[in-house]
C-alpha cells in the first residue's frame, strides 16, 4: 500500500508543521500575558537582584523569540537552566521546566497520563461498545419500546453536563448506596482490582454520557444504510439477517463511527478536565488546572501542546482509517 | 419479432396466483399489487411493462418475499410447485439468490460499495455452497469473466466505484447466475445506462438464458426491448394486470386501451421525429384511489363508446382473440362492434395493424432515437401534449 | 404523487409546519421559549419573589449543620421558592434564573457571532475555492487541533482581572467555536456551488456577490439555521464547564456552572445535596430544550451533517 505510506508521510509533515504554529501561537500567548513566573520563583522577600537573577536562570531575560527556539532545541536535544552546581537539567524530550515543581514538564506529565489514559480508555471501551449496540438494536426496533427507551436515553445524555451526571452519581452511588469508592486512584500495577473498582464510577458516567451521542449516531446512520439497495441485494443474495445487519448495514456505519471515536478519545486523552475535578483524580488535566492556579506557565505550555499533539495525531489516525475502511476515498 | 424459443405447454417453473400486496402506511392502506396473475416456464422470457408506480417492482419483490415489514401478502408464489409465501425465514432464505435470483436498475446502488465484486459474488455462492473462500472466488472469477469483465481475476478485486455503469451491471447479473437460479428477475436492468451498453446488457441477459435455460421476468419501460426478447408480456397498471398475453397478442392484437397508449408511446423510426412520442394524458391514479370502475377510465379515450359500465364496474380479465391465453380487462372488448370500430380507427395511429410489424430492436433503434436512458421514463409520464387516442 | 399540493409553499414553510407536528421538536421549542423568557424577566421575577441573589440571609442557616439552610429541601418556602444556598443564605430561586439568564445570553451571543462568521468564512471558501480554501481549511484544521478549552482555562485565570469576564467568554468561545460551523457550512455551500445553477448564473456573467447573495445564501438558510441550532447546547454546556472550573463570570453575578461547582462539596458531605438539584435542573433543561428544537429543526430541513473532511 505505497499510496498508504506516502500518505502517512505527507501528513506527518502537516502535522509538524501545525504543531509548529501551534507551539508558537501559545508560546506567544501566554508569555505575552503579564504573569511573570519569575516573581512566583524568587521567593520572599524578592529584592530586584534576586528576581533579576531568577530570570536568568529560567532564561526569561531573553526575548520571547529566543525563548521559543530555545523551547524548541529542548525538545530537540534537552536543555540546561543555570550553570556549575545550581545547574538544572532538563533531557530531551524536554519541554520545559516547572521551576515551581522542581521537574521537568516531560516527567510530570507522563507521571499524570497514567491516570487520564486509565480513564479515558476504559470510558472510551464501555462507551464505544454500549453505544453502538444500543443504537444498533434501536434502528432495528424502530418505534418499538427498546427504541423509545434508547433515544430517550440518549437525549437525556446528550443533554446532561458531564460535571452534573458526575456529582449526581457520586451522590447516588457513592453516599446514598455507598456502593462504590468516589474518588482516589490505584495505579494498575499496583492492584488491577483496585485500580478498575476506583474507577467504576467516572467510566460508568462518561461512558454513560458519551455512548449517548454514539446511540444516535448509530441509530441514524443505521437506518439509513438499512434503507440502501446494497442491504436489499444482500438479503435477495440470500444473506441471512445477521450477516445483512452486521456485515453489509453496520460495515457502512464504521466510518463515521471510528471518525467521531477517534477524535473523542484523542481530545480525552489530553486529559479530561471536568471528570478529572469531579472525581478528585490527579490527571493531566487537574496538572493544567493546578499549574493555571500557579502562573507555572511552562507546565500551561507543556500541557497544552501535548494534548493538541495527541488531538491531531487522533486526526491523522482518523484519516488514515477513513481511507483504509472506505475504498472510495483512497490515500492518493 | 423472434420466435418464441420453447414451446408455451412447457411447464411453467414460477407461478403466481392472485397476488395482493397492500401496504399499512400512515396515510390508510395501499393496495400496491391488487390481484395479479403471472407464469414463467425455463428459457422463457415474461416481460412486465406499465407505468412508474404501477406495482412492477413490488410484484417481483413480492415473489422474492423482500417486502418491508408493513407490506401485506395475500396470493400463491409457486416455485416448482413449492409456495413460497408460506416458508420459514431460513427456507425463503436458502431460495433466495440460489433458485430465485434478482437483477436492480441500478447496479451503483445495488453493489455494495465496502466490499470487492469478486467478494460480493463469491458471497453470494458462498451463501448457498458448503465450498471454501478459495473456491467460492475462482467460482466468481469465472462468474465474471463469463458475462464478460475483461481480466475478470484481477478486477474481481476492484471496488464497484472503479466499474463503468454497463460494467458494473454485469457485475450485477453475475452475483446473480452465481448459484444458477432457475429464475431470473431483472427490474428494470438497462434503465440506468447508455443506449449502446442497454444492447449490450439485453444481449447478455438473452445469451445467458439460452446458455443456462434460466426462466427470465424482465421489468421494463423500454418496449422496444420487450419486443425482442419477451415470449410473454404482462401489462399493469395501478397494481393490476391490464392486459397480458404472448408479446405477438400485445404487440398486433392489442386489446386494452392502456396497451395500445403504452405502444403508441412507443418510439417509432418510421415516424417524423416530431410525432414520434405521443403519451399518455393524465397520470397514473395512486393505487387504491379508485373503487368501483377501470381504474384507467379518467385517462381512456373509449370510456364513452362503453358508457356507464367503465364508472360503476371493474373489468375483469376476459380471453381475447390470439395465440392461446391472451386476456385483457377492458369493457370494450364485450362489444366487438366497437372494437372493430377502434380497430379501424384509433388505433391504427399508434399501433401498427397486423402485417406491418414494428421494426423493433434495441441495438438498431433506440441510439438513433432520443429514447436515452435519460428519457426512458419520458413517455410515459403524463403531459400537455395532445395524444392520437 | 401530491407534490403539486405542496409545492406552492417554500421549503422554509414547509419545514417549519414540520417543527409544528414533530412531537419532541415542539417540547424543544416550548422549553425554549419558556426559558428564554425566564431570562429575560428573571430580574423581575426575582422581584416578584421579593428576593435578589445578593443578600446573605445567616439567619436562616444552621451552623451546627456547618451552615447549612435550616429546613427540609434546602431551606424551601414561600419566601424562598428553591430554598438557599448553604453557607451564605442567598435565595437559590433569584440565582437560578439571573445564572440562567447570563447562560443564555453567552450561549445567544456567541451563537450569533460564529455564526456569522462562520457562514462568512464558510460561503467564501466554498465560493471562491482554491488557495482561499486550502487556506481556510488548514486554519480550521489549526482551530480543531486547539487544545481549546485548556486553552480558555488557562486564559481565563491569566487575563487581567480588571478584563469583564462575560466579554472574555464570549470572545473565548466565539474564537474556539466558529471553526466548527464553518466547515459544516463550507461543506454545504461546496456541494449547492456544484450545482448547476451556480454554474449558469456564473456563465452568464453575474457578479461573484450577487451569485453568494442571490444563490447561496437562500439556499443555505435552512443548514446555517439548523447548525446554528444545533450548535447552541454545545455552547450552553462549555460556558457552564468554564463557570463549573471557575473560570466563568466571577461571583457575585449568578453563574449556574459556579453554583454547581459550589454544590460539590455539600453533596459529597451530603450535607445539603438540594444545592445542587435547582441550578443543576435548570442547566440540564436549557441544555435539553435546544438539543431538542436543533433535532427537530434537523429533521425538518432535512440537512445531512456529514463530518467530512
Ligand atoms: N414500502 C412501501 N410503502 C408504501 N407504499 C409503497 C411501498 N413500496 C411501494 N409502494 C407503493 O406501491 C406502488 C407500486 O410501486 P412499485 O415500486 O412496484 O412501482 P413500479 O411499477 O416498480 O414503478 P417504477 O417503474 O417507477 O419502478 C407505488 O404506488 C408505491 O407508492
Ligand atoms: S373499461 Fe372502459 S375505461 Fe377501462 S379501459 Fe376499457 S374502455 Fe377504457
Ligand atoms: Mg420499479
Amino acid at each position: 500500500m505505497p499510496d498508504l505510506v506516502w500518505f502517512v508521510i505527507r501528513r506527518l509533515l502537516a502535522t509538524v508543521l501545525v504543531m509548529l504554529a501551534l507551539s508558537l501561537a501559545v508560546y506567544l500567548i501566554f508569555y505575552a500575558l503579564p504573569a511573570d513566573p519569575a516573581r512566583l520563583g524568587c521567593g520572599k522577600p524578592c529584592t530586584p537582584d534576586r528576581l533579576e537573577q531568577a530570570r536568568h536562570f529560567m532564561q526569561l531575560d531573553q526575548s520571547t523569540m529566543q525563548q521559543y527556539l530555545q523551547f524548541l532545541k529542548g525538545i530537540v536535544a534537552g536543555r540546561t537552566f543555570g550553570e556549575g552546581a545550581a545547574a538544572v537539567q532538563c533531557n530531551a524530550p524536554c519541554f520545559g521546566y516547572s521551576f515551581p515543581l522542581a521537574r521537568p514538564v516531560t516527567t510530570l506529565i507522563l507521571s499524570r497520563l497514567p491516570i487520564t489514559a486509565s480513564i479515558a480508555i476504559g470510558a472510551a471501551v464501555l462507551w464505544l461498545i454500549a453505544g453502538v449496540s444500543l443504537g444498533l438494536g434501536a434502528a432495528l426496533r424502530r418505534g418499538r419500546l427498546f427504541d423509545r427507551f434508547a433515544v430517550g436515553f440518549a437525549l437525556v445524555g446528550v443533554a446532561s453536563p458531564s460535571f452534573l451526571v458526575g456529582l449526581l452519581a457520586i451522590l447516588v452511588f457513592g453516599f446514598w448506596l455507598n456502593m462504590v469508592p468516589v474518588n482516589g486512584y490505584v495505579p494498575l500495577t499496583d492492584s488491577p482490582v483496585d485500580w478498575a473498582w476506583h474507577l467504576v464510577l467516572p467510566w460508568v458516567v462518561l461512558a454513560a454520557l458519551n455512548a449517548a451521542s454514539y446511540i444516535r449516531l448509530t441509530r441514524a446512520q443505521m437506518l439509513e444504510e438499512l434503507n440502501l439497495d446494497h442491504i436489499t441485494t444482500a438479503r435477495a443474495k440470500g444473506a441471512g439477517e445477521g450477516r445483512v445487519v452486521l456485515l453489509h448495514g453496520l460495515r457502512g456505519v464504521l466510518v463515521p463511527i471510528v471518525t467521531i471515536f477517534g477524535l473523542d478519545l484523542g481530545g480525552l486523552l489530553g486529559g479530561a478536565i471536568l471528570t478529572e475535578k469531579v472525581f478528585s483524580m490527579q490527571g493531566l488535566g487537574e496538572l493544567l488546572i493546578s499549574s493555571v492556579g500557579q502562573l507555572d506557565v511552562a507546565v500551561v505550555v507543556g500541557v497544552t501542546l501535548f494534548s493538541a499533539f495527541l488531538v491531531i495525531l487522533a486526526n491523522l489516525v482518523v484519516d488514515v482509517l477513513h481511507g483504509v475502511l472506505d475504498p472510495r476515498v483512497g490515500h492518493a | 419479432m423472434p420466435e418464441p424459443r420453447k414451446t408455451p405447454s412447457e411447464t411453467p417453473v414460477l407461478e403466481v396466483h392472485d397476488l395482493h400486496v397492500t401496504f399499512r402506511t400512515e396515510g390508510g392502506l395501499v393496495p400496491a399489487v391488487d390481484g395479479i396473475d403471472f407464469a414463467v416456464a425455463p428459457g422463457q422470457t415474461l416481460a412486465i411493462v406499465g407505468e412508474s408506480g404501477s406495482g412492477k417492482s413490488v410484484s417481483s419483490a413480492a415473489v422474492m418475499g423482500l417486502l418491508p415489514s408493513n407490506a401485506d401478502v395475500k396470493g400463491e408464489v409457486l416455485l416448482d410447485g413449492r409456495e413460497l409465501t408460506k416458508l420459514t425465514a431460513e427456507e425463503l432464505r436458502k431460495v433466495r439468490g440460489n433458485e430465485v435470483a434478482l437483477v436492480f436498475q441500478d447496479a451503483l446502488s445495488a453493489l455494495n460499495p465496502y466490499y470487492s465484486v469478486g467478494w460480493q459474488v463469491a458471497e453470494a455462492y458462498r451463501l448457498h455452497h458448503d465450498v471454501s473462500k478459495k473456491e467460492a472466488n475462482a467460482r466468481a472469477v469465472r462468474m465474471l469473466d463469463l458475462v464478460g469483465i475483461p481480466s475478470a481475476a484481477q478486477r474481481a478485486r476492484a471496488y464497484p466505484h472503479e466499474f463503468s455503469g454497463g460494467m458494473r451491471q454485469r457485475v450485477v447479473i453475475a452475483m446473480a447466475l452465481v448459484n444458477d437460479p432457475k429464475v431470473l428477475i431483472a427490474d428494470e436492468p438497462t434503465t440506468a445506462l447508455d443506449v449502446t451498453v442497454q444492447a449490450q446488457i439485453i444481449q447478455l441477459l438473452e445469451d445467458v438464458q439460452t446458455e443456462f435455460g434460466t426462466a427470465l421476468v424482465l421489468i421494463s419501460h423500454d418496449l422496444g426491448v420487450v419486443a425482442e426478447v419477451a415470449d410473454d408480456v404482462l401489462v399493469m397498471y395501478a397494481g393490476r394486470a391490464a392486459e397480458q398475453g404472448s408479446v405477438k397478442d400485445i404487440f398486433y392484437r392489442a386489446a386494452h386501451p392502456y396497451s395500445l397508449g403504452l405502444l403508441g408511446a412507443m418510439p417509432r423510426v418510421d415516424v417524423p421525429p416530431k410525432h414520434r412520442l405521443t403519451t399518455i394524458p393524465g397520470s397514473p391514479p395512486s393505487p387504491g384511489s379508485i373503487e368501483t370502475g377501470c381504474p384507467f377510465q379518467p385517462r381512456c379515450a373509449y370510456t364513452e363508446r362503453v358508457g356507464e359500465r367503465c364508472i360503476t364496474e371493474r373489468p375483469l380479465l376476459t380471453p381475447r382473440p390470439g395465440e392461446g391465453n391472451h386476456e385483457a380487462a377492458c369493457h370494450l372488448g364485450r362489444r366487438p362492434e366497437i372494437a372493430q370500430e377502434v380497430a379501424r380507427t384509433g388505433i391504427q395511429e399508434n399501433a401498427a395493424p397486423e402485417g406491418a410489424p414494428l421494426q423493433q430492436s434495441a441495438a438498431q433503434e433506440s441510439a438513433p432515437l432520443e429514447h436515452s436512458a435519460a428519457k426512458a421514463e419520458g413517455p410515459l409520464q403524463p403531459s400537455a401534449e395532445e395524444s392520437a387516442l | 404523487m401530491g407534490s403539486e399540493v405542496v409545492s406552492a409553499v417554500s421549503p422554509t414553510r414547509q419545514a417549519f409546519r414540520r417543527v409544528r407536528r414533530d412531537r419532541s421538536a415542539r417540547l424543544g421549542a416550548v422549553l425554549v421559549v419558556v426559558l428564554v423568557l425566564i431570562a429575560i424577566a428573571a430580574p423581575l421575577l426575582a422581584k416578584l419573589e421579593g428576593q435578589d441573589p445578593y443578600t446573605y440571609n445567616i439567619g436562616l442557616l444552621d451552623p451546627l449543620r456547618g451552615n447549612a439552610p435550616r429546613g427540609a429541601v434546602g431551606g424551601l418556602s414561600g419566601d424562598h421558592w428553591f430554598g438557599i444556598e448553604p453557607l451564605t443564605g442567598r435565595d437559590l430561586f433569584a440565582i437560578a434564573v439571573l445564572g440562567l439568564r447570563t447562560s443564555l445570553f453567552i450561549a445567544i451571543v456567541v451563537t450569533l457571532v460564529t455564526t456569522v462568521v462562520g457562514t462568512l468564512v464558510g460561503i467564501s471558501a466554498a465560493y471562491f475555492g482554491g488557495w482561499y480554501d486550502a487556506v481556510v481549511s488548514r486554519l480550521l484544521d489549526f482551530l480543531f487541533g486547539f487544545p481549546s478549552l485548556l486553552f480558555m482555562i488557562a486564559l481565563g485565570i491569566i487575563v487581567p482581572a480588571g478584563f469583564p469576564r462575560w466579554l472574555l467568554l464570549i470572545i473565548v468561545l466565539s474564537v474556539f467555536g466558529w471553526a466548527g460551523l464553518a466547515r459544516l457550512i463550507r461543506n454545504q455551500a461546496r456541494s449547492l456551488v456544484e450545482r448547476e445553477f451556480v454554474e449558469a448564473a456564473r456563465s452568464s456573467g453575474s457578479s461573484g456577490w450577487h451569485i453568494v447573495t442571490r444563490e447561496l445564501l437562500p439556499n443555505l438558510l435552512g443548514p446555517v439555521l439548523v447548525i446554528a441550532t444545533m450548535a447552541v447546547p454545545g455552547i450552553i454546556g462549555a460556558e457552564a464547564g468554564l463557570s463549573f472550573l471557575g473560570v466563568g463570570v466571577p461571583p457575585p453575578t449568578p453563574s449556574l456552572g459556579r453554583s454547581i461547582s459550589d454544590s460539590i462539596v455539600w453533596v459529597y458531605t451530603g450535607a445539603d445535596p438540594w444545592f445542587l438539584a435547582f441550578p443543576g435542573a435548570m442547566l440540564f433543561l436549557a441544555v435539553l430544550g435546544f438539543t431538542l428544537l436543533g433535532d427537530g429543526v434537523r429533521d425538518a430541513f432535512d440537512v445531512r451533517l456529514r463530518r467530512t473532511h
